[in-house]
């Protein structure tokens, strides 16, 4: 069976999905869980009123069953109490739907994780559980990669005078504070390319200028991430980085990078 | 309903009537084997010989370099492992590239387990491997190197002719994929200085089921389907004398029409990349800006993901193609855009838009009119879009 031969009913809520949105305010949860493998990114918000589910609303980056599914938990999920919503199972929702390809059971049927995430969010609350701050201060220690000395000077700088060597080339900026992030800017106008790699879920430490001029600009932010190893042959030719969130490693083609001292 | 747009022709293209047209006698009253000592049998021969011409003059080759095989994938086959297997005295490396077609990737997979060295050149952000980066991967074991003429994906032309040299000079076999090449660039294994060439029928609006491999006089490849002998021995089993007279005419016409042809389309695909670009925000070109096929436009949409505006496009009318991981059948993304250092999510949002001869101007108007409110509905539905406007 091809990945995409959907039955109609996830077709109809693919074209028409229910309940998009975000919720705000009193009692207002939601739960988000992403797929490391393809960067699906599911976030489901509920209104909660006498422990029922009073609104729900979802949004969703992904393929067409990601959508559907997430459209059709909201309908499924609608007017329950917590502990019913609760029982709602993935097969539950491909049920529903009429049934998912094979290979989209397990990628793109997170609906139901992103619901129990939102209703865990809402009861430790209620216990007056304090969610993590949005800003995590982070601390790690600042290691030797894998490979930084032996490609020092074929992709790996420890300082920039020079931009010109950086002309059209990928490079990959590894957040040390703010002359890191200046350094960034001040490459993307001498490539379409460049990469900040920070182990938060924001910058170290920055101004909001500087912070604004990012945002703005075409860099690529990997947040919540550090890399581990430089790879090639005899120049830098990729990067291992290590995902912090999901706790996965992958290989990031690159032509230099970036590791002030 | 409207008539449906088709805009991925890099997978498959229609064949052109008159090529139905020329093989439909060859079904029925012009039935003969090449092999047979009857008259039937002497005038399949003689139209075999004629469309082997045909083939040799579309890519400057002699007639007797010609193998015909079942595709492209059969003549990758032949190349790598025919010469591989044939060489491994001489030799136990390979260089290929990271953006070769997903055939020739499995192929060296294979190889490896047979004992060779496979050596993969990295790309640029654009597709292009570098001559300089080729030239420090080659060692006293190297004994073939393969890179594809063009990506079918992005579109990226390869510095052909300079491998070639490099090969060449060193006395390595240098084999290309030319497929996805073939009818947007004229070929010529001269200019070119390329010693092994895959050539599919199909992409010239040839049938399917037919491909050829250029194999340069001297070359010694080992057979990987054994037989009665037919291809100088390189490929046993009985002519497909309709199918070869199909590509027969469609090298032809390609040949009378191509310059023309590429003309026509580079102008299409031009304005599409243009107006997209400039009314879709968040949008970016993958491939070579300039050094790519005249058919392939291939953008990438920040928050969205492909197969989502795939079924969006197909609900519209318009035939399109992702390098998304949620529509290929190992649920990975493209290895060609990663080589090209995007982030899995980034290839992600990946659209793949290749013209073909029976497009019209019309065509890409359509694809203008209802692209926009299909990105912009999806990154409604997209929580990355929100926090990237918050932000």
């Amino acid at each position: 069976m091809k990945s995409t031969q959907y039955s109609e009913k996830v077709l109809d809520h693919f074209r028409n999905p229910r309940n998009v949105g975000t919720l705000e305010g009193d009692n207002v949860v939601w739960g988000e869980v992403g797929n490391p493998v393809c960067g699906d990114l599911m976030k489901i918000y509920l209104k909660v009123e006498d422990d029922k589910i009073a609104d729900i609303k979802f949004q969703t980056f992904g393929c067409g069953s990601a959508i559907a599914t997430s459209s059709m938990i909201t309908e499924m999920a609608k007017g329950k109490t917590l502990d019913e919503a609760l029982k709602i199972t993935r097969q539950d929702v491909a049920d529903e739907l009429e049934g998912l390809p094979p290979v989209k059971m397990h990628c793109s049927n997170l609906a139901a994780d992103a619901l129990q995430e939102a209703i865990k969010n809402y009861r430790d609350q209620k216990k007056g559980k304090v969610p993590l701050p949005v800003i995590q201060k982070t601390t790690r220690p600042v290691k030797e990669l894998v490979g930084e000395k032996e490609f020092l000077g074929k992709g790996v700088y420890h300082d920039v005078d020079d931009f010109a060597p950086f002309t059209d080339k990928r490079v990959m900026v590894v957040d040390r504070g703010p002359k890191s992030l200046e350094i960034a800017l001040e490459l993307t106008k001498h490539t379409g390319r460049v990469i900040v790699v920070t182990p938060g879920k924001a910058f170290s430490s920055v101004d909001a200028g500087l912070a604004k001029g990012i945002k703005q600009s075409d860099i690529k932010i990997i947040y919540e991430s550090e890399p581990l190893e430089v790879r090639g042959s005899d120049e830098v030719e990729k990067v291992l980085v290590h995902d912090l969130d999901e706790d996965e490693e992958y290989e990031l083609f690159v032509d230099a990078i970036i590791i002030l001292k | 309903m409207a008539m449906n747009v088709y805009l991925d022709y890099q997978s498959a293209k229609p064949v052109d009537p008159r090529v139905q047209e020329a093989m439909l006698p060859y079904f029925r009253e012009r039935f003969g084997n090449p092999s047979s000592l009857h008259r039937e049998g002497d005038e399949a021969t003689k139209v075999l010989e004629g469309c082997r011409r045909t083939i040799a003059d579309f890519i400057n080759a002699e007639p007797d370099e010609i193998i015909f095989t079942s595709g492209a994938t059969e003549s990758n086959n032949l190349a790598l492992i025919g010469y591989a297997s044939r060489h491994k005295e001489k030799g136990n490396h390979i260089i290929i590239s990271e953006v070769e077609h997903i055939s020739l990737h499995n192929i060296a997979k294979y190889l490896e387990k047979d004992g060779f060295v496979v050596s993969k050149l990295p790309v640029d952000q654009y597709g292009r491997i570098s001559v300089q980066k080729l030239v420090s991967r080659i060692t006293p074991e190297t004994i073939l190197i393969s890179i594809g003429y063009a990506s079918n994906e992005i579109g990226t032309i390869q510095p052909i002719a300079e491998i070639g040299h490099v090969a060449r000079e060193r006395g390595i076999a240098f084999h290309s994929d030319g497929v996805a090449a073939e009818g947007l660039i004229p070929l010529d294994v001269q200019r070119d200085v390329i010693d092994l060439l895959t050539l599919s029928s199909n992409d010239i609006y040839g049938p399917q089921g037919l491909g050829v491999l250029y194999v340069r006089k001297g070359m010694r490849l080992n057979p990987l389907i054994i037989g009665g002998g037919q291809e100088r021995g390189l490929r046993s089993g009985t002519e497909n004398i309709a199918g070869i007279v199909g590509m027969s005419t469609a090298a032809e016409i390609m040949g009378q029409e191509m310059e023309e042809e590429v003309k026509r389309l580079a102008k299409y695909r031009d304005i599409l990349i243009k107006d997209i670009l400039e009314r879709i925000p968040k949008t970016h070109l993958n491939g070579h800006p300039k050094d790519r096929l005249a058919n392939n436009a291939h953008f990438r949409f920040e928050a969205i993901e492909g197969e989502s505006l795939l079924l969006s496009l197909r609900d519209a009318g318009v035939s399109a193609a992702t390098g998304s991981a949620c529509s290929s059948k190992t649920l990975e993304p493209s290895h060609t855009l990663i080589s090209t250092g995007l982030l899995h999510e980034e290839a992600h949002g990946s659209l793949e838009f290749t013209f073909g001869r029976f497009n019209e101007e019309a065509d890409v108007d359509k694809v203008i009119e209802v692209l926009p409110p299909i990105v912009e509905r999806l990154r409604k539905l997209s929580p990355l879009y929100q926090e990237e406007k918050s932000a």
